[in-house]
């Protein structure tokens, strides 16, 4: 308990309270601010730029994993050979890095060796190498989703596994004797009973994809073309040296985090409870 | 150091966030120690650096001789500047002597995070043997000490262009463009590396090029000088931009913020220059027979400026003292031993590969420099040291301003736009220019 309340009660409160004031040791001394961090943050472009960028991040990330992680659940609950040794490399995108992965995907999307580039032009795709990242906004946000999605789809697939595995058989048989077909015993079983799971799964996407920052920092750098929230909130806090905006922008993220979230367990969880 | 080793800073910067806070809550950050000396009279110093560690015989002797035991701890550069920010702000102690980059100096003279080291330096005495002094004084405090001269060169493979018959390097950029084109025509499709990612190291090379075509960024009272389409910096900005659009650069440049994949273009011979290299560039990297093509092919070259060869921009790293050292005067102890002529000599070569610190650029002190070129054993020493002379000047010769970060942030971000076409150059100068005025006018 003493833990929890000096390791995150604490650095809540005094986030919320500093948030409000002006706090840099460029211009000194700290004083209130009101909601002029605030302010500050929505007329800065690269910050307007990183909300809306984090808002598709977090959309795609969610769904995305999520609908990647039910298929990927359902089609690990068989048993077949090797499942074993296919779980493990499922795991494994997951169990790397946020770093690794970015660099890796970095050089398979390079212009110049990247195996994209070589692969896509030994299918006669493409005439010649592209530059798949700093060039287009949208294509840059989805390029960095993919390494993201990529690394957070397979604790989705593990969480909704164990939740598959838990559903009894009887059920099945039931549904079967009652005329269900495949989609409709999935539908009408398999889905209602997941859904807790799915409501942690989509949780922990929505922490993961709001907070990104790992994958965008190597792959985009600063540029604010794919730039996330907590990217900017380094770039102020610890660049800048405006602390005050970097707890703002830090409270807003977390708020945020906590809504989305509050909100996919309500939508999802309390259904499954209600069926 | 504010733009070598950009991909070293970049991944390095992942962990800062979490180094920060711990450090602002008084925990100890962390890093590797690679270097520790043995002995010593009882005192012992941290030195935090992003380099490697002088050689451990060497840290022996200096402990041998003062009694001061040295932990080096290596941390990478990003995360070394948050612990800086984080601990200073937080009052903590975390190191004696610790990394004061060239672009910090301003920022860290308003803060009042360094003693000013003119109590144990004197720098008066440094001026005539250390071209790069000014860059880390602010009025007249010596706020880091430099320990090396790192500054912007232009390497080039000059066998590519004697290929493409151009027999000498052209001196303007006008001749360069002329002559990069040739290279195209010779079958080089991409042949000159310029940093267009959005980070600081393209800051530094429109620095570097504005210095070429005869000006600088900001005035003394932190104006900027490059609003007019006429003004030099307007016109690197412009060079530049044009330079990218028009293919003489590598489009993945865009997004390649390694300095290392900027070298291995060189090395394997798929770019014939790199406009904004790194003094040390072609001995430590170039002439490696063991990873690189292009050795005895590379050299250094002037810089092609408007009219003529161009100034090159100091890019050098300093080390200071944080006001929450517990042993100040040991640390500047071990700075002057640090510092010293033979001893910065060394670190560049001069006692063959033992003595070396990996990664060392060059020595700041010309008579480092005079010591390398008379023993033969540092490429191309008495062509740095006329370089370092003569042509390495400050980017910003009052200093760098308190607001620098933001500052660069802007101007690397606003040519990477103009280069990817979503802003013109003039809209870019613009927004620089109103980031300045709004950065001075909140102080």
């Amino acid at each position: 308990m003493v833990f929890i309340a000096v390791l995150s009660f604490y650095p809540t409160v005094v986030t919320t309270i500093e948030a409000f004031f002006r706090v840099s040791p460029l211009d000194p001394p700290t004083r209130f601010n009101g909601l002029g961090n605030f302010r500050a943050l929505f007329a800065n472009s690269a910050i307007t730029t990183s909300w809306v960028n984090t808002v598709v991040y977090a959309a795609t990330g969610v769904v995305l994993s999520t609908v990647l992680g039910v298929a990927g659940a359902v089609a690990l609950k068989r048993r077949f050979r090797l499942r074993g040794l296919v779980l493990a490399m499922v795991i494994l995108p997951w169990a790397l890095p946020a770093v690794d992965e970015a660099v890796i995907w970095n050089w398979m999307y390079d212009p110049n060796f990247g195996v994209i580039n070589s692969t896509l032009r030994s299918l006669h795709l493409i005439g010649a190498y592209h530059v798949f990242l700093g060039l287009d906004r949208w294509l840059t946000v989805v390029l960095i989703e993919i390494v993201q999605v990529w690394q957070i789809t397979p604790l989705s697939v593990l969480i909704i596994l164990a939740a598959l595995q838990a559903i009894p058989l009887d059920l099945y048989e039931a549904a079967r004797v009652d005329g269900a077909g495949a989609w409709s015993a999935f539908r009408r079983v398999t889905l209602p009973l997941i859904r807790p799971a799915i409501a942690v799964a989509a949780v922990q996407a929505i922490v993961l994809s709001l907070n990104v920052f790992d994958q965008v920092y190597v792959m985009n750098g600063n540029a604010p073309l794919g730039s996330s929230l907590m990217l900017q909130t380094y770039i102020t806090t610890f660049q800048d040296l405006n602390f005050g905006s970097g707890y703002a922008l830090s409270l807003m993220v977390t708020v945020a985090t906590v809504l989305l979230s509050a909100a996919a367990l309500a939508l999802i969880y309390r259904r499954a409870e209600a069926s | 150091m504010t733009t070598p080793r950009p991909g070293r800073r970049r991944l390095a910067a992942l962990p800062a966030v979490a180094a920060g806070v711990l450090l602002a809550a008084g925990c100890s950050a962390g890093g590797s120690t690679i270097g520790q000396s043995s002995g010593g009279g009882g005192k012992s110093i941290t030195v935090d650096m992003f380099y490697p560690s002088p050689p451990k015989a060497m840290l022996a002797k200096f402990t041998k001789q003062t009694g001061i035991k040295v932990n080096w701890v290596v941390i990478g550069w990003d995360d070394l500047q948050t612990k800086i920010a984080a601990a200073a702000s937080s009052n903590t102690y975390y190191a004696d002597a610790t990394d004061v980059d060239w672009s910090r100096v301003g920022e860290y003279a308003k803060t009042g995070w360094f003693y000013p080291m003119n109590k144990w330096i004197s720098p008066a005495s440094l001026q005539s043997d250390v071209p790069q002094l000014d860059t880390f004084m602010v009025n007249g405090k010596l706020i880091g000490m430099p320990f090396d001269a790192s500054f912007m060169v232009t390497t080039a493979n000059t066998k590519d262009f004697k290929k493409a018959g151009v027999s000498a390097f052209p001196d303007t950029v006008t001749g360069l463009t002329a002559a990069l084109k040739k290279l195209q025509k010779h079958g080089m499709a991409t042949p000159m590396d310029i940093h267009f990612a959005a980070a600081e190291g393209l800051s530094t090379c429109w620095y570097q090029m504005t210095a070429a075509f005869g000006g600088q960024v900001l005035n003394a009272a932190n104006t900027p000088q490059f609003t007019s389409p006429s003004s030099p910096g307007y016109q690197a900005m412009n060079w530049m931009v044009n330079a990218y659009r028009s293919g003489l650069v590598p489009k993945g440049n865009i997004s390649e913020a390694d300095y290392t994949g900027f070298t291995t273009e060189m090395a394997k011979n798929r770019v014939a220059m790199e406009l904004c290299d790194y003094s040390g560039s072609v001995g430590s990297i170039y002439q490696v027979p063991s990873s690189s093509g292009v050795v005895n092919q590379v050299s250094y070259e002037p810089t092609p400026g408007a009219t003529g060869a161009g100034a090159n921009v100091a890019n050098p790293d300093g080390i200071g003292i944080p006001k929450t050292a517990k042993d100040p005067a040991a640390a500047a102890e071990f700075i002057k031993w640090f510092t010293q002529t033979k001893n910065q000599a060394i670190w560049a070569g001069l006692d063959g590969p033992s003595g070396v610190i990996t990664g060392f650029p060059l020595p700041m002190r010309l008579s480092s420099l005079s010591l390398l070129a008379s023993s033969g054993k540092y490429a191309q020493a008495a062509e740095l040291e006329t370089l370092l002379r003569e042509h390495a000047k400050a980017p910003f010769p009052q200093g760098a301003p308190p607001w620098y970060a933001q500052f660069s942030n802007s101007v690397y971000t606003n040519i990477h736009q103009a280069a990817t076409g979503q802003e013109s150059v003039k809209q870019a100068v613009r927004n620089i220019a109103n980031q300045v005025a709004q950065l001075k006018a909140s102080g």
